[in-house]
């Protein structure tokens, strides 16, 4: 018995004028099925919607095709009017009939219409039920890392009622903070007592990972601490291991000191330079300060930002003649511009060469010489002390989180390749986040936008304590597999495992939670064992049929 | 079926530009033929083998930008399928028929109705 | 597993040619894991057909059909039926397979689409490697488990050959480790390498009597 398959189209409220509607109901009306077709000016509004289920219900209908906006607006909706008709709601097939064909071409429409429906007409046939099911998940959430990012995170999940264990390797909380110390007054040390006090937040020191296994809602994640280690389960896990940084003196050949006698001089980071502002017993005030940055990092908004707060703060405190070598200063985050405009107001000049500067000793002092693109002249200075330009690194531990998750990194090492449909907290698994440092956000600004944007996202995830799923979207057919691991391997999203079946067969199995309906498993299967449910092979080679086939 | 174009578009770049470029009222030939997947990773050879099969003139596969792809590597595998059925098609002495992969974003409906344009006219002069 | 490749299209082309209705099997064991002959690689395949010969004029029809073990009679039995429609089989098997086929349906021409090449292991994503050449007298246990029958591109079986190329790669082939460097650091790690000082006397390469057999105790 064929499956009965009603078709909707619709006008779009009368609008879409080049398709000639009678003619294309009664041609779709002989295709191999189809026992109802219907014409709607609404089926976005409610009434449109009624008569959708109502001539479901009356006709008995099996499969639905509508025909259409795009299913990018209305799929998800359509398939809850099917539900609500008493049919499962991805029995349902869209053709695109105004976006992609109405509103693209001249003239008379109509034969593309009739077979873009006869494309999902064919496409519906096939479908199959799927059904849902709220998976359990655990609520609890491993943050790696013991900084600022990592300590308002476990304090923002606990507002929203959400335990946390904060995973610290070193022996205390609170690393890296000096610059926020520094230059906004921030007080660690209130930091560190209200995660200490704080109920729902688990504070491990002198601990680390040594093996995650699982999956969003179930993470297995085995810890060592000093005297053992503990296996625990975590819903979801956020990384806020924070950076590191690198004199670029030291790694970049063309800004390498010139002068052996370079290293007894005063050539320092940006967090010393911080550390000498806030030393009250410095011995002598340096007079003129040279600050460098832009030129082997291009991506340079924290050393600016640095750069541009320390230079304040030393011509407050010393009153100190301050020179900054820079290709151009980046002033794109919140505050900056202001912060450039003051900072040249109190007399910190700034020089734009294109070339890195060259540095040398002359008379204990640092001698710094660029070629000033305004001045068309070279400009020399010599210093006490040369605030010189930094790279900026994930922190160290980095590569080995990234193969303990399985978690690409970007070129430069940091998580969070950019990629715009993870961004900006995302990864390629589910339920694993990135904050701040590590992937590479190092201004205040982002890495509190970080912050909400994860916490936001976990508890949207586990706060009910079950994720809604469709179960077996994406299956590996266990009578098919051979288990030869390529599904397993080229995953995105590492939601295949090997499993046990009948006491002794392995084959793959792919995780409800997991899986981030892609295909690729599916497409690459050598033995077909996958199926990907409403893109399978004959489901997307059943379009190609009736393609000029009428 | 006379010079019909069957275009692989994945869900979440190539099928929002699509459909931006019908918002925007840009127009492109009639005789392109879209079908949406999750991602460009889904489409596999014998997808293309059979829409050639069928007689289109030309198969395009788009997905994401490099590096953007939404499934990491989709976009990256259906260019080597892509790449792989070319030479398949040459093994064959079938390769007059374009079979391309595009890469754009979903807010770049220009880049799509370009792909549809270009492929086109290499249908017509090819006297398809 | 075993390693096989499919043959060039020109071959395959040339072997279909006076037929008109064939059977492009394929098997779904070693094969197919190594994405030469499984069920996907026969659709290709015979899709590839199709169009080539219907370019020329000159239809083929083709049936599919693959089988989980090409080597097995009972399982190459069921395409019985299939086979008796056609005039030839294009089998993506390994020689094996290929085989069994020709031995059951004996008045049917079977023709191979895949060169069977080596006893091997995947080394990377499609990237396949040679392992094991079934030399049928195994001396991995004084190689620290590295074959130098078919690891070694001379075959050497006392130690490297003094062409060694720097990075320890083959004098043959500078794309392929050098094996008896490879070796050496294994029996290192073991701390075997006093193995390495023991002289092997020249090899019997007939240790297999081909055609070979294999009794197994009658379980």
């Amino acid at each position: 018995m064929e499956t009965k398959i009603g078709v909707f189209l619709c006008n779009c409220g009368g609008a879409i004028k080049n398709i000639d509607f009678d003619a294309a109901v009664k041609k779709v009306a002989k295709f191999p099925g189809v026992t109802c077709v219907n014409l709607s000016s609404d089926l976005c509004l409610e009434e449109g919607k009624k008569k959708m289920i109502s001539c479901i219900r009356g006709e008995n209908i099996e499969r639905v095709v509508v025909a259409a906006c795009s299913p990018e607006f209305q799929e998800h909706i359509l398939r809850e009017v099917l539900e609500k008709a008493g049919l499962n709601g991805h029995l349902l097939s869209m053709a695109n009939i105004r976006e992609q064909c109405s509103w693209t071409h001249d003239g008379d429409v109509t034969e593309k219409a009739v077979e873009l429906v006869k494309m999902a007409v064919n496409r519906v046939r096939l479908l199959q039920p799927m059904e849902k099911k709220e998976l359990p998940v655990n609520r609890e959430v491993l943050v790696v890392g013991g900084g600022f990012s990592a300590s308002n995170t476990a304090l923002q999940l606990s507002r929203v009622g959400l335990r946390t264990t904060l995973l610290e390797k070193e022996a205390v909380l609170g690393a890296g903070t000096e610059e926020l110390e520094s230059f906004y007054g921030f007080d660690t040390g209130s930091m560190i007592s209200a995660v200490e006090v704080d109920k729902n937040i688990e504070v491990l020191t002198s601990a680390q990972m040594t093996e995650v296994g699982g999956k969003i809602g179930d993470f297995s994640v085995r810890i060592r601490q000093e005297g053992g280690e503990i296996l625990r389960k975590y819903g979801a896990i956020v990384l806020a291991t924070g950076h590191q940084t690198e004199l670029a003196l030291d790694s970049e050949p063309q800004l390498r000191a010139e002068d052996e006698a370079i290293s007894g001089l005063n050539i320092v980071s940006q967090e010393q330079f911080c550390c000498m502002l806030g030393n009250s017993g410095l011995e002598t005030e340096p007079k003129t300060i040279g600050f460098m940055f832009d030129f082997s990092d291009e991506n340079s908004r924290f050393t600016t930002l640095a750069t541009l707060n320390n230079a304040l703060e030393a011509k407050k405190k010393w009153g100190s003649e301050i020179y900054v070598f820079c290709k151009n200063v980046k002033v794109d985050s919140e505050g900056m511009e202001k912060l450039y405009r003051e900072a040249r107001d109190c007399g910190v000049v700034f020089l734009k060469s294109e070339a890195p500067p060259r540095i040398t000793a002359e008379n204990g002092r640092v001698k710094i010489e660029a070629k000033d693109v305004f001045l068309g002249e070279d400009v020399i200075l010599a210093c006490d002390v040369l605030v010189a330009e930094e790279l900026y690194l994930p922190a160290e531990g980095a590569e080995n989180l990234s193969s303990l998750l399985s978690i690409r990194r970007d070129s430069k090492g940091f998580f969070q390749d950019e990629n715009v449909h993870l961004y900006p907290v995302g990864s390629e698994k589910k339920g694993v986040f990135f904050i701040g440092g590590c992937r590479g956000d190092l201004d205040l600004g982002r890495v509190l936008t970080d912050i909400s944007s994860v916490v936001m996202k976990v508890h949207e995830l586990l706060s009910s304590g079950k994720i809604l799923v469709e179960l077996e979207k994406v299956k590996a057919d266990p009578q098919k597999c051979v288990a030869c691991l390529t599904c397993i391997r080229v995953c995105p999203h590492g939601a295949i495992q090997l499993v046990r079946v009948d006491g002794s067969k392995e084959v793959a199995e792919i995780s409800d939670l997991a899986c981030d309906a892609c295909g690729i498993c599916a497409a690459i299967c050598p033995a077909k064992a996958i199926k990907f449910q409403g893109y399978r092979d004959e489901e997307i080679l059943a379009q190609i049929e009736a393609i000029q086939e009428l | 079926m006379n010079g019909c174009i069957v275009a692989f578009c994945c869900e979440h770049s190539a099928y929002p530009a699509a459909d931006l470029a019908g918002k925007l009222r840009l127009h492109y030939p009639e005789n392109i033929r879209v079908i949406r997947v999750p991602c460009a990773g889904r489409v596999d050879v014998i997808h293309i083998l059979k829409a050639l099969e069928k007689g289109a003139a030309a198969v395009l596969v788009l997905g994401c930008e490099d590096g953007a792809c939404h499934h990491i590597t989709g976009n990256t595998r259906a260019k080597e399928r892509v790449k792989y059925c070319n030479m398949l098609l040459k093994e064959v002495q079938i390769d007059g028929r374009p079979v391309a992969m595009f890469n754009l974003s979903p807010n770049a409906p220009h880049k799509f109705v370009s792909a549809v344009n270009e492929i086109t006219k290499i249908i017509k002069e090819s006297g398809r | 597993m075993i390693i096989a490749e499919r043959k060039p299209m020109e071959e395959i082309k040339q072997a279909m040619a006076p037929y008109k209705k064939v059977l492009v099997a394929g098997c779904g064991t070693c094969v197919a894991v190594c994405w030469a002959g499984g069920e996907k690689e026969v659709e290709i395949l015979a899709s590839q057909l199709r169009l080539a010969r219907s370019a020329e004029g000159n239809e083929i029809v083709t049936l599919e059909a693959t089988v989980e073990r090409q080597c097995e009679k009972e399982m190459v039995e069921e395409l019985k039926d299939k086979v008796a429609e056609v005039e030839a089989v294009l089998s993506l098997a390994c020689g094996s397979g290929v085989q069994t086929m020709a031995e059951l349906f004996e008045d049917k021409p079977v023709f191979p689409a895949v060169n069977t090449t080596f006893i091997g292991m995947p080394e990377k994503e499609g990237l396949w490697v040679e392992m094991c050449g079934a030399c049928g007298d195994c001396v991995l246990d004084r190689t620290g488990g590295i074959c130098p029958i078919v690891r070694c591109a001379k075959g050497l079986l006392n130690g490297p050959c003094g062409g060694t190329r720097k990075g320890g790669k083959c004098e043959i082939d500078p794309e392929k480790d050098c094996a008896w460097v490879l070796i050496y650091r294994r029996l290192e790690k073991q701390g075997r390498l006093d193995l390495m000082r023991e002289y092997y006397s020249p090899r019997n390469f007939r240790a297999v009597k081909r055609p070979g057999r294999v009794q197994a105790v009658k379980a």
